[in-house]
């Protein structure tokens, strides 16, 4: 069995270093307007990808660029310097669906990367593009028959990418789904004029809808679904199958959600991955990682179209149904890291120990640790309130700054 | 004098503006983001001067921005 890459959303530095710490094989991003999550997220710009691409060969990463929108003329010379950018810092990919996109990263010797919004959902597709691109990311909505055929198929056939090395296939492994097919939504740019395909989807499918009959003006609300909203989608239960169908790279959605977001289920996916090539995946395992998948953003999750189901599962929420939120604790003031100890100052709220604790920070990214032991003061104890200090152990370096939130189950 | 007020950062250069009132704004080639013709700028935004004859029109735009980055202040 091939290893598959795990490629991890990144949407700010924060998100960028939690990517890292929890395994991923690589990441991408977006950089100003010209990306699908342009009006979610807080922009990183042009000029972020310089440390972006230092951060990530540091790490020994890999790093995508996202140029993946509607692309109109007055967009071109923008789009050209992002990616001359790209490959003076030495960004490893560009991901892209517009052919002059795809001339530039030629012009420029760019390595490019086809992306979901091209839609690819057949072998032949697969040929067409593989002679200009490293990589295709395939079109959500395949069954793993269907991926597993194509895979098959790029090797019997022999079907090399740009670089000279067979071509690779991507596909999604969790996140968002949309009820639109891959990239041709026009429901937000309809009703609110805002182009999805320009990355300012206002997502009005996330919310319940009623059928009225125009002749008799009666309403009816469907089924209590949100019917325009389908779950998550979510791989983990069946990443042994998915392994098997050839893929060789594993995305996870969710450049606009959180850090955590990005810790947690890079973290998850990365032990899922390992522990089905090392023997060790069982339904164990698989209960736990759901439950911590659960943890973070989702609308309930589904298998999506992997194993042929018809588009049916649709969410019961307008919004996420994580079981965790994160409450602001403490704020960190040093770290020791001869002797490993963090120390932080509690702004707000409480903390005992046996509580788990979520660090965010712009070059920390996210980190999970639950307090066994904790000292006050400088001396142990096992409550501390605000205008406490509290130290305890921690194994990799924090950063004075660094923000610290205790976990709280959702709907306390 | 009514205003109208652009918060260029967050435009996301997607052409609305252009197609509803073509005499006040234009797409840059530079950057991609629309531009308010003839504004001046302060404090990250540009601001510029309307007729009271253009302020229905230039409404119809703003609330069609997308992202809402543009604003008319009268
Ligand atoms: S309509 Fe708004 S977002 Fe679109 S180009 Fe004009 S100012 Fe920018």
């Amino acid at each position: 069995m091939k290893k598959p890459e795990l490629l991890a959303p990144v949407g700010t530095f924060e998100s960028l270093h939690a990517a890292i710490r929890a395994g991923a094989d690589a990441i991408y991003f977006g950089v100003e307007q010209l990306n699908m999550r342009t009006k979610s997220t807080p922009t990183i710009t042009i000029e972020d990808i310089a440390e972006i691409a230092k951060v990530c060969q540091q790490h020994g990463i890999k790093a995508y660029l996202t140029l993946n929108t509607v692309m109109y003329d007055h967009d071109m010379q923008l789009a050209s310097r992002i990616i001359r950018e790209c490959k003076t810092h030495g960004i490893d990919a560009v991901i892209a669906s517009d052919y002059a996109i795809f001339a530039m990263c030629r012009e420029f010797g760019m390595p490019l990367h086809i992306s979901t919004q091209a839609n690819v959902s057949n072998i032949e597709s697969v040929s067409f593009f593989a002679p200009m691109a490293d990589v295709i990311v395939l079109a959500r909505e395949l069954t793993i028959k269907q991926v597993a055929h194509i895979t098959s198929e790029v090797q019997r056939r022999n079907l090399k990418g740009i670089s000279g090395d067979l071509i690779k296939i991507e596909a999604f492994v969790h996140g968002a789904l949309c009820m639109a097919v891959s990239g041709k939504c026009y429901m937000s740019l309809h009703e609110k004029n805002a182009s999805a395909n320009r990355g300012a989807c206002v997502q009005n499918c996330r919310r319940p809808y009623k059928v009225t009959d125009l002749e008799t003006g009666n309403e009816l609300v469907i089924d209590d679904e949100y019917i325009m909203s389908p779950k998550d989608l979510c791989t983990i239960d069946f990443m042994d199958q998915m392994i098997e169908a050839g893929i060789d790279v594993f995305k996870i959605e969710g450049r606009s959600k959180s850090a955590e977001y990005t810790y947690v289920t890079t973290k998850c996916y990365r032990e899922a991955i390992d522990a089905v090539l090392d023997g060790s995946y069982n339904p164990e395992k698989i209960t736990y990682w759901l439950s911590e998948l659960e943890k973070v953003y989702n609308r309930g999750f589904w298998g999506g179209y992997f194993m042929g189901k018809k588009l049916g599962e649709w969410s019961k929420d307008p919004g996420s149904v994580a079981t965790e939120k994160k409450v602001y604790i403490a704020k960190c003031t040093r770290y020791f890291p001869k002797i490993k100890v963090a120390e932080f100052t509690i702004e707000s709220g409480q903390t005992n120990t046996g509580d788990t604790l979520l660090i965010l920070g712009r070059n920390t990214g996210a980190d999970k640790i639950t307090l066994t032991e904790l000292v006050v003061n400088g001396s142990k104890g096992s409550i501390a309130k605000r205008g406490d200090k509290i130290t305890f152990p921690f194994e990799s370096v924090l950063r004075p700054g660094d923000k610290l939130y205790k976990m709280v189950t959702s709907d306390a | 004098m009514p205003k109208i007020i652009h918060y260029r950062n967050k435009c996301i250069g997607c052409n609305i503006c252009y197609e509803s009132q073509p005499e006040y704004w234009r797409l840059s080639r530079k950057d991609g983001k629309a531009t308010l013709i003839g504004a001046k700028l302060k404090k990250e935004t540009y601001i510029l001067e309307i007729p009271e004859c253009d302020v229905e029109a230039s409404k119809t735009t703003a609330e069609h921005c997308p992202t809402k980055v543009i604003k008319v202040s009268v």
